[in-house]
C-alpha cells in the first residue's frame, strides 16, 4: 500500500523539484513503490487494498499525483509530469490483480519442504566401467580405435611374441594363472596377465599406421589385499607409425595425464624396463592426493606411479613382420582400477569389486 | 637390492648426499625405494629391473653413480697373496656340460682357521640385511655383494679325490642342500660334483655334506659362470630361490669370475689365515665372444625425436663402459660410433639397447614434447552405442551395475552351469574358491546379492555386463557376452506422502517388465514358459527374440527356485535373468536400422472396454488374437486392464476387463461404426474362446 508515500501528497514544488529529470527520479520512486507492494501480496483482501490504494477514485495514489503534482506543476514540469503520469497508469493498470491468489486450502496445509520427494530409483554405472570409458574418451579424441581381445591366451601372444621367452627373467614380473588343459590339447593357455597380446593380434591383422587403445580384464596370481586384485582392469595403448618418436610419446601421456587428472598434473617419466619396449619408461604423475607435496599414498615423493610405458622394443616387430628400421612407435599400459582408487580416494582396492550397494551407489 | 652408501665410496667419488642419489638414480632408471639410517651409514633399497644384474653388487651400483658424473669407476685393486708351490696339482675341473656351465674357477687354500668375521665385515653385511656365519663365508658373501659374483666354498677334505665335475645331474639322483632340504634332481639340472657325488647345485646353493664348518681346515673355492635360463629353470623346478640363483639367473659377468676368486683369496687369507696353493684351475670353455655394436645419432633422432649432443653421448657411453669410437660415415650431420659391449652388461646387443643407455643418462625431461597427429578415424568397440543404449536403460530402470571376479568356486559354479558346458579351471590356483573361471553370469550375481543381504542391504536393483566362460568339447577357450540381473526387496518403499502409503515387494512382472524395456531395443522378446532347475517350475521362462525366425533362445528369466535360495541362505525371493548378449546386441542394431516412424494420427482414438468372462487356462495372447480376428482394422491397442476371480465369477472361470483403441487417420467413429466394431469384436471372442461379457 501507499501508506508510506507521503511524496504524493505534497507539490513538485514542495518537493523541491525543478527540472523534468528531477520528476521523472519522482516517478521512478513511485513506481518501484508500487512493485515492492505488488509483489508482497497473496490473498484476495489485500489485492483489494492494493487495488483501492492506487486505483481508487478520490485517495487512489494516481488521483493524488494528478491534484498534487501535474495540476499545480508550472510549463516547465507539466509536460514531464503528464508523460509521468500517463506512464505509470498504464503501468498499474496493465498488471493482473488478483491472477496469483492463492489457495487457502493449500496454504493452510503448510508444505514441509524438508521432506524428501518421492524419488524414482535409479541405477548407476560402475565406477571402474566410469574410469575405462572416461580414458576411452580421451583417446578417442586422439583418434584411437578401441579393440577388445580375449582373456584366456596362449603364452604366445601373452609372453613370447613380446619378446620373452621361457624362462625370460622378467616373466617374474607377471605372476601368471595358468589353465589345466585337458590332456591332448595342443596348446598351454593362461590368463592374459596384462591386455599387451592385443598389441600383437593387432599388428598381425594391419600395417601402420597403428592407434589402438584395448580395455579388459586381466589377471595376476597375487594374493589380494589393500593395493592388489587377482583380476583387474587394464587399458593398453599403441600407436605405431613411420614416424613416431619418444616426443609423441611424451605428448600422448602428458595430454592423458592433464585430461584425466586435471591441467595442474604434472607427468615425470622415470627409466624402467620391459621386454617389450625400448627405452621404457615408468609413468608418474603429481599426486593427486597431496598435490606434489609429499604423503603416506606417494611415500612422501609427490609422485605416483600411474603406467608402465615405452618405445616399442623392435624384437616385438619381429614377431608381427613389420619392418623394425621404417617404422616406430611407443606403447603404455595402465591399471585402471589403480587410477579409480586414486581419484576418487579409496583406500582399499578389494571394495572395488565386493559389489556392496552402498559402495556402488556414490558413483552417480 | 641393499646398498651401503659409505661402501660405494670405494669406487666412486659419491658428492651428493643419499636422498640425492635417490632422486637422481630413479630419473636414470635405478628405483630407490626407502633409504635406511643404519649405524654402518646409509643403506638405499634399490629395486632393480631384471635386465640389470651387473648393479647387483656394489661396484657395479657404483657405475651408475659414476655415469651420472660422466665419470669412470676406479680401478679394482686386488693384492693376491703369492701360491705355494705342491707338488701334485692341488685340484683339477672337468666341465661336461659347458651348455650349463661356460666357466669354472678353483682355488684351493691350505690351513685356514674358520671363526667369526671381524667387527667390520659382520657390521657391513649386517646393514645390508646379510647374517654373519664365518670369516669364510662371510668372505664369500661380502665379494658377491662387492662385485655382483656369487662363490661357493667347499671343504675340501670332504671332496672325494679333491677334484670338481660340473655335469647334468642323473635321473634318480637326490642330494641334501644347505638348508637341509633333500632335492630330487633331473637331468635339467648342473650339479657341482666331486669323483662320485653331487656337492652342490650349480649356481643355486650349496650341499650339506661339503659345507665348511669350524673344523674345517682346507678350502676349495669355487667362481664361476652359469646359463641364465637353465639356472630359472632349475630354480622353478625347485622352488629355491637364493641370491646366487637370481644374479646367475639374470646373466652374471663371465668375466668377472677370476678376478673375484682371487679377490675372495686374498681377503680369506687375511681374514682366516692359510696359504694359497698353486694351480687354481680355469676352466672356460665358451669364453664370452666379444661384441662391437654400431649407435647412429640419425637413429637416436628416429627413435627419440631429438638430438643428444654428440659429447655428451660418448661421455655416457665411455662412463657406462661401452669404449665408444667414432667411425667414419658419409653424412656430415650424422655421428657413427662403435661400441664394445661390457662383459657385464650382457642385456645389451642391439643398437637400440645403446640408445635406451644414452637416454636415460641424459634424462628423459631434456626429450620434448609434441602430440601427434591423428591418423585415422578414433572408434570404438564393436556394439559399443547398443551396450549404451543397454547400460542407460538399465541404470534408468534403477539396477546397479556391478562387476564381479570372474574366478568363483566350482561347487557354486555348478548350480547354475549351463548343460554341456566344460569350464575352464586354472592349474594353479590361489584357492579353491576361485580356482575356475565362471560358466555363468549368475553364479556372480548370486554372491552379489549374498554379499549385501548378509549387510543389510535388502532393497536391491543388480545387473552384469560381463563374460562367462567354456571349453569347447575340442579344448577351444569360449568367451561369451552375457547379461546378468537380479531383484530383491522392496519394489517400492512405503513413503510419507498419502499416495505412497504401501511398499509392495517385487514379483515376476517387475522382472518381465523391466526385461520387456530392454527387449524394446531388439525388436522385443517372445516369452516361452520353463526354465533351468535353478529357477521355480511356476515362475520360470524362456526368452527368445520375437523378430528372430530362427529362435535360438537368449537366457532363462524367474523366480529363485527356493532349494537353491535356502543353500545360499538368502531369506527373500530373489527374481533374476540370464541373457546371451551378442544376438540381442545385433537384433538391436538391425532393429534400429528397420526403423521407422508412423504418422501420428490428427485425430483422437475412441477407446472401448470389454469386461469379459474367459474360461480357466485362457491367456491374454489368446483374448488378443481373438480381438485381432475380428478383423477391424481400426484396432491399434488392446490392453488388459483388470483381472478378477470369484465374487458372481462362476468356478473355472475368471473376469478379464480388455481396453481396446480404436483409430482412424480420416474420420472420427460414429455411434453405428463403433457398435459394429464392438459386435464384432465380440462375435470372435466368444466363437474362439467362449468368451461372454460379464453381466453388469
Ligand atoms: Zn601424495
Amino acid at each position: 500500500m501507499a501508506e508510506d508515500l507521503h511524496i504524493v501528497e505534497q507539490t513538485l514544488e514542495q518537493l523541491g523539484a525543478e527540472t523534468p529529470e528531477r520528476v521523472a527520479a519522482l516517478f521512478a520512486e513511485v513506481r518501484a513503490d508500487f512493485d515492492r507492494a505488488f509483489g508482497s501480496v497473496t490473498d484476495e483482501a489485500s489485492w483489494h487494498a492494493l487495488r483501492d490504494g492506487w486505483l481508487g477514485r478520490k485517495k487512489g495514489v494516481l488521483r493524488l499525483i494528478t491534484e498534487n503534482w501535474l495540476k499545480p506543476a508550472g510549463p516547465a514540469l507539466k509536460p514531464a509530469a503528464g508523460q509521468g503520469l500517463n506512464e505509470l497508469r498504464a503501468y498499474v493498470e496493465g498488471k493482473k490483480f488478483g491472477a496469483f491468489t492463492a489457495s487457502a486450502t493449500l496454504v493452510a496445509e503448510k508444505l514441509d519442504l524438508s521432506l524428501p520427494g518421492v524419488e524414482r530409483a535409479l541405477g548407476t554405472r560402475h565406477l571402474v566401467r566410469q574410469t575405462l570409458e572416461e580414458i576411452e574418451r580421451i583417446f578417442l579424441r586422439l583418434g584411437y580405435a578401441v579393440v577388445g581381445g580375449p582373456e584366456i591366451e596362449t603364452p604366445y601372444y601373452n609372453f613370447e611374441a613380446l619378446n620373452m621367452p621361457e624362462f625370460h627373467p622378467a616373466r617374474d614380473m607377471w605372476d601368471t594363472f595358468y589353465v589345466d588343459t585337458p590332456p591332448g590339447t595342443p596348446s598351454q593357455l593362461v590368463l592374459r596377465t596384462h591386455t599387451s597380446p592385443m598389441q600383437i593380434r593387432v599388428m598381425e591383422r594391419q600395417q601402420p599406421p597403428v592407434r589402438v587403445i584395448v580395455p579388459g580384464k586381466v589377471y595376476r596370481r597375487d594374493n589380494p589385499d589393500a593395493s592388489h586384485l587377482f583380476m583387474f582392469h587394464q587399458i593398453e595403448g599403441l600407436a605405431v607409425d613411420h614416424d613416431i618418436t619418444f616426443a609423441d610419446f611424451k605428448g600422448t601421456i602428458e595430454f592423458f595425464v592433464h585430461e584425466f587428472l586435471g591441467k595442474n598434473a604434472k607427468t615425470r617419466l622415470r627409466p624402467s624396463y620391459f621386454p617389450f619396449t625400448e627405452p621404457s619408461a615408468e609413468v608418474d604423475a603429481t599426486c593427486i592426493v597431496c598435490s606434489g607435496r609429499g604423503c603416506r599414498t606417494c611415500k612422501q615423493t609427490g609422485w605416483l606411479e600411474i603406467m608402465g610405458a615405452g618405445m616399442v622394443d623392435p624384437a616385438v616387430y619381429g614377431f608381427v613382420k613389420y619392418d623394425a628400421k621404417k617404422v616406430s612407435g611407443f606403447a603404455f599400459g595402465m591399471g585402471v582400477d589403480r587410477l579409480a582408487i586414486l581419484k576418487y580416494g579409496i583406500d582399499d582396492i578389494q571394495v572395488l569389486l565386493q559389489n556392496d550397494v552402498r559402495f556402488l551407489r556414490q558413483s552417480p | 637390492m641393499k646398498v651401503l652408501y659409505n661402501w660405494l665410496k670405494e669406487f666412486v667419488d659419491v658428492k651428493a648426499s643419499a636422498a640425492e642419489l635417490r632422486e637422481r638414480l630413479s630419473l636414470a632408471g635405478i628405483a630407490i625405494d626407502t633409504i635406511e639410517e643404519t649405524e654402518a651409514g646409509p643403506v638405499l633399497e634399490a629395486d632393480l629391473t631384471a635386465n640389470r644384474p651387473d648393479a647387483l653388487g656394489h661396484r657395479g651400483f657404483a657405475r651408475e653413480i659414476a655415469a651420472l658424473e660422466r665419470k669412470r669407476l676406479k680401478p679394482l685393486e686386488i693384492r693376491l697373496p703369492e701360491a705355494v708351490a705342491t707338488p701334485e696339482p692341488a685340484t683339477s675341473v672337468t666341465i661336461d656340460c659347458p651348455e650349463l656351465c661356460g666357466r669354472y674357477t678353483a682355488r684351493v687354500i691350505r690351513g685356514v682357521r674358520v671363526g667369526p668375521s671381524p667387527d667390520w665385515l659382520k657390521k657391513r653385511l649386517e646393514a645390508i640385511g646379510q647374517g654373519s656365519i664365518n670369516n669364510v663365508v662371510d668372505v664369500t658373501n661380502y665379494v658377491m655383494y662387492e662385485l655382483g659374483q656369487p662363490l661357493h666354498t667347499f671343504d675340501y677334505d670332504r671332496l672325494g679325490e679333491h677334484r670338481i665335475v660340473v655335469r647334468r645331474a642323473r635321473p634318480g639322483e637326490t642330494m641334501r642342500t644347505l638348508d637341509g632340504v633333500e632335492r630330487k634332481l633331473t637331468r635339467e639340472m648342473c650339479v657341482i660334483a666331486d669323483a662320485s657325488r653331487p656337492v652342490a647345485l650349480g649356481g643355486l646353493m650349496g650341499g650339506e655334506e661339503s659345507e665348511i664348518t669350524s673344523a674345517s681346515r682346507n678350502i676349495l673355492l669355487e667362481s664361476a659362470w652359469f646359463e641364465p635360463a637353465s639356472i630359472r629353470r632349475t630354480s622353478k623346478a625347485l622352488g629355491l630361490r637364493t641370491e646366487a640363483s637370481v644374479r646367475f639367473g639374470r646373466g652374471a659377468d663371465p668375466e668377472m669370475a677370476e678376478p673375484a676368486s682371487q679377490r675372495a683369496a686374498q681377503l680369506i687369507v687375511e681374514l682366516a689365515g692359510g696359504e694359497i696353493l698353486a694351480g687354481a684351475v680355469d676352466a672356460y670353455p665358451r669364453p664370452l665372444e666379444p661384441l662391437s655394436i654400431e649407435l647412429s645419432s640419425t637413429e637416436i633422432v628416429r627413435i627419440m625425436g631429438a638430438e643428444v649432443p654428440g659429447r655428451e653421448a660418448e661421455a655416457i657411453l665411455a662412463a657406462l663402459g661401452f669404449e665408444p669410437e667414432r667411425v667414419p660415415c658419409e653424412s656430415p650431420h650424422e655421428i657413427r660410433w662403435r661400441c664394445r659391449r661390457p662383459s657385464w652388461r650382457l642385456d645389451v646387443a642391439r643398437e637400440i639397447d645403446l640408445i635406451e643407455e644414452v637416454a636415460r643418462h641424459y634424462g628423459y625431461d631434456r626429450f620434448p614434447s609434441r602430440l601427434p597427429p591423428a591418423r585415422q578415424a578414433a572408434s570404438r568397440l564393436p556394439h559399443a552405442a547398443t551396450f549404451d543404449r543397454l547400460r542407460e536403460r538399465l541404470i534408468g530402470l534403477g539396477y546397479q551395475e556391478f562387476i564381479a571376479v570372474s574366478l568363483v568356486d566350482p561347487a557354486r559354479d555348478e548350480t547354475f552351469r549351463p548343460v554341456d558346458a566344460e569350464p575352464v579351471r586354472l592349474a594353479n590356483p590361489l584357492s579353491e574358491d576361485a580356482s575356475i573361471l565362471r560358466t555363468s553370469g549368475v553364479v556372480s550375481l548370486m554372491s552379489a546379492l549374498e554379499w549385501n543381504l548378509n549387510r543389510g542391504q535388502r532393497n536391491l536393483r543388480l545387473f552384469e555386463i560381463g563374460r562367462s566362460y567354456h571349453l569347447s568339447p575340442k579344448g577351444k577357450p569360449r568367451e561369451t557376452n552375457t547379461l546378468t540381473l537380479g531383484i530383491t526387496g522392496l519394489a517400492r518403499e512405503k513413503r510419507v506422502y498419502p499416495e505412497e502409503d504401501q511398499a509392495r515387494e517385487f514379483g515376476f512382472e517387475d522382472l518381465k517388465g523391466d526385461l520387456d524395456s530392454l527387449g524394446a531395443l531388439c525388436g522385443g522378446f517372445a516369452w516361452h514358459e520353463g526354465g533351468p532347475q535353478w529357477l521355480e517350475a511356476g515362475r520360470a521362462a524362456r526368452l527368445k527374440l520375437a523378430l528372430d525366425v530362427v529362435g535360438a533362445e537368449l537366457g532363462f528369466a524367474g523366480l529363485l527356485a527356493r532349494g537353491v535360495a535356502e543353500e545360499w541362505k538368502l531369506r527373500q525371493p530373489v527374481y533374476l535373468a540370464e541373457l546371451a548378449l551378442d544376438p540381442m546386441l545385433e537384433a538391436a542394431e538391425r532393429a534400429a536400422g528397420r526403423r521407422r516412424f508412423r504418422p501420428i494420427p490428427r485425430l483422437p482414438g475412441v477407446e472401448r472396454d470389454f469386461s469379459l468372462v474367459v474360461p480357466e487356462g485362457t491367456t491374454f495372447a489368446q483374448v488378443r488374437e481373438a480381438v485381432t480376428a475380428a478383423g477391424v482394422a481400426e484396432v491399434t491397442a488392446i490392453d488388459p486392464v483388470d483381472r478378477y476371480r470369484g465374487g458372481q465369477v462362476p468356478a473355472g472361470k475368471y473376469s478379464l476387463l480388455v481396453r481396446v483403441r480404436f483409430e482412424s487417420p480420416e474420420q472420427t467413429f460414429t455411434e453405428e461404426q463403433l457398435n459394429d466394431f464392438t459386435s464384432r469384436i465380440l462375435a470372435s471372442l466368444e466363437q474362439t474362446l467362449g468368451a461372454t461379457l460379464r453381466a453388469k
